[in-house]
């Protein structure tokens, strides 16, 4: 993990500084008129080698790229995002699971797992035309967990534990993970 | 001259966007361009052939609109401030920034009775030169792509310590002026210890007072949100006005009021376009009442004062930073960047111009702030130049040394 610094600059913003395990420092300034300004210190140096100025909008997007919510590398099964008590999670339908071929309806997800299906991504991973097109944001009841698909859905920590278990495989035992 | 008040309005904002749009250009402070404008179009502007460049009318409209002008900035710089910021800054920003602005100050007043030989003018020329000009250094910092360098948090630090201190010289020095430059102590010291009473108070109790206004100002509509703020401002600088205490000074405070509470940024938002528009106007205006042809006797003046600035601040601004824990490279820095003056300086020098001080003293403050404001960029950007040359000859001095060692 990162160390982040914070720091008041007083008249311009806030500046948060994450020094990378290489030892190199980010240092991102982001302005109360909302621009952003991202600066490259390489090891120990005391002059940016690289800066960045980004408007309000460009920095949410290039935001949520580097947070991986159009993409999430293949090595990571699961990408977590945990805002407060509320977690979102991108899980991926297995064949064997508890859900395939059931709807949302049939599961009664929501009223009773308090479990919310945000969206559902078709096909797996990792052909380029995967993301776009095919996914189908806040899907009905009647949407059929299909193995293969990409689930993202939002609840609490345990709530979405128990729906993580529902979507994996061997449905037999729960307990096992 | 008989001129359509509309007519003389658009004139002096079509030169007030023409300056704007010059020091965009030249990556430059507004402030600068703004007072040039105001001195060439004005009353006092030069004639050629018989043909007078004076263009805009120094009329009541515009000296409305700047006055308003200074109390949004001074309502504005009380808005930025808080308490919990200064606090979180920590102790060697304290140290730095105190031995920085007394030093700094000292200075002035020193240099001030020295040409004047009179203690009003002598505050006046300590406010003007000992103040940096906040505007002009955060700008100078984005543009040098320097905002997440270390030392800048302890520039943009000193910047609020400048205005702390400013808060109690303004209160000073009105007291000081309304008592007609009265050196008896005894006279204006009730006065200064009312008004200082006064501003200890609102820093100490700021959230009390705060507190009590927050559920009164929690309106929806922005229309009412704006009106109640703006009506609050006047309000406030008519109430100070009857106890002596200058209206600029009754927006700061309250400014200070509303700084703490959840409302601050909503009246920032709302403040700052207002801020901008007549903050420019008020330099516009500064520069209608400037005549140029007065310069000859604030010439020499201006330029001992530019000097002794630009020496004595690089060397307050090392010690300051030696004394916050910094290393000589960050240290040049921060005494090379500390230098730039403005809009505080003009502040000043409006106020002690309407108490009726010595009449040089405009002329000084905008010639002063016109040499600094086109010099500090200069020696901002070549801060790490100054430090190699000082490396060099540390080394110089150094080197008999290490060979007879």
């Amino acid at each position: 993990m990162a160390t982040i610094k914070e720091a008041e600059l007083p008249g311009l913003g806030k500046k948060f500084e994450v020094t990378l395990e290489n030892g190199d420092i980010v240092s991102v300034i982001i302005h109360d008129e909302g621009t952003r300004e991202v600066y490259h210190f390489s090891d120990g140096d005391e002059d940016p080698s690289s800066v960045v100025t980004l408007t309000d909008i460009e920095s949410r997007q290039l935001g949520s790229i580097i947070g991986g919510a159009f993409y999430q590398p293949k090595m990571l099964e699961k990408l977590e995002a945990a805002v407060a008590d509320l977690h979102i999670e991108w899980i991926e339908v297995k064949p064997d699971s508890e859900v395939a071929g059931k709807s949302i309806g049939d599961m009664r997800l929501r009223k009773d797992h308090g479990i919310i299906v945000v969206a559902a991504i078709e096909g797996k991973r990792d052909g380029k035309k995967a993301r776009r097109g095919n996914t189908r944001i806040n899907p009905g009841p009647s949407y059929i967990f299909t193995p293969g698909h990409t689930v993202v859905a939002a609840g609490t920590k345990e709530k979405m534990k128990l729906f993580e278990q529902m979507l994996d495989n061997n449905n037999d035992d729960e307990g096992e993970n | 001259m008989t001129q359509d008040l509309i007519f003389n309005l658009g004139l002096a904002f079509t030169f007030i966007s023409l300056g704007i749009y010059l020091a965009g250009k030249f990556k430059f402070s507004s402030i600068p361009f703004l007072i040039l404008l105001g001195m060439l179009v004005g009353p006092h502007a030069p004639e050629l052939h018989g043909i007078s460049f004076s263009l805009v009318n120094q009329t009541e409209s515009i000296q409305l609109l700047s006055r308003l002008g200074v109390l949004l900035m001074l309502f504005y710089l009380g808005l930025e401030f808080s308490v919990g910021k200064l606090a979180s800054a920590g102790t060697p920003l304290f140290k730095g920034g105190t031995v920085y602005v007394a030093l700094n100050f000292l200075r002035g007043l020193a240099f001030g009775w020295l040409f004047f030989h009179s203690w009003p003018e002598a505050l006046v020329v300590a406010g003007i030169t000992g103040i940096s000009s906040s505007a002009i250094i955060t700008k100078l910092l984005l543009d040098l792509k320097r905002t997440a360098s270390s030392e800048t948090e302890f520039i943009l630090g000193i910047l609020v310590f400048e205005d702390v201190f400013l808060a109690v010289y303004l209160s000073v020095l009105s007291g000081f002026l309304t008592s007609g430059g009265n050196m008896n102590v005894v006279e204006i010291l009730p006065s200064i210890i009312v008004i200082f009473g006064f501003i200890i108070a609102i820093l100490t109790l700021g959230r009390r007072i705060g507190k009590l206004l927050e559920p009164r100002l929690s309106v929806k509509s922005a229309e009412s949100f704006v009106v109640i703020i703006f009506t609050l401002l006047l309000l406030t600088a008519i109430l100070v006005e009857t106890i002596h205490i200058a209206e600029a000074i009754g927006a700061l405070l309250l400014g200070l009021i509303l700084a703490e509470t959840v409302h601050s940024k909503r009246v920032i938002q709302f403040i700052s376009p207002m801020r901008d528009l007549f903050g420019a106007v008020f330099f516009f205006s500064f520069g209608l009442e400037i005549n140029y042809r007065l310069f000859g006797d604030a010439v020499v003046i201006t330029l001992a004062a530019v000097v002794m600035t630009v020496v004595g601040n690089i060397l307050t601004g090392l010690f300051a930073s030696w004394l916050a824990g910094y290393n000589a490279r960050r240290g040049f820095n921060v005494a090379f960047t500390v230098i730039a003056r403005g809009e505080f300086a003009i502040i000043v020098a409006s106020l002690a111009v309407a108490a009726g001080t010595n009449e040089i003293l405009p002329a000084f403050a905008a010639l002063y702030v016109l040499l600094l404001s086109f010099t500090s960029p200069v020696l901002a950007k070549n801060s790490r130049n100054f430090y190699n040359h000082y490396i060099k000859l540390v080394n110089i001095i150094k080197k008999p040394d290490a060979q007879s060692s």
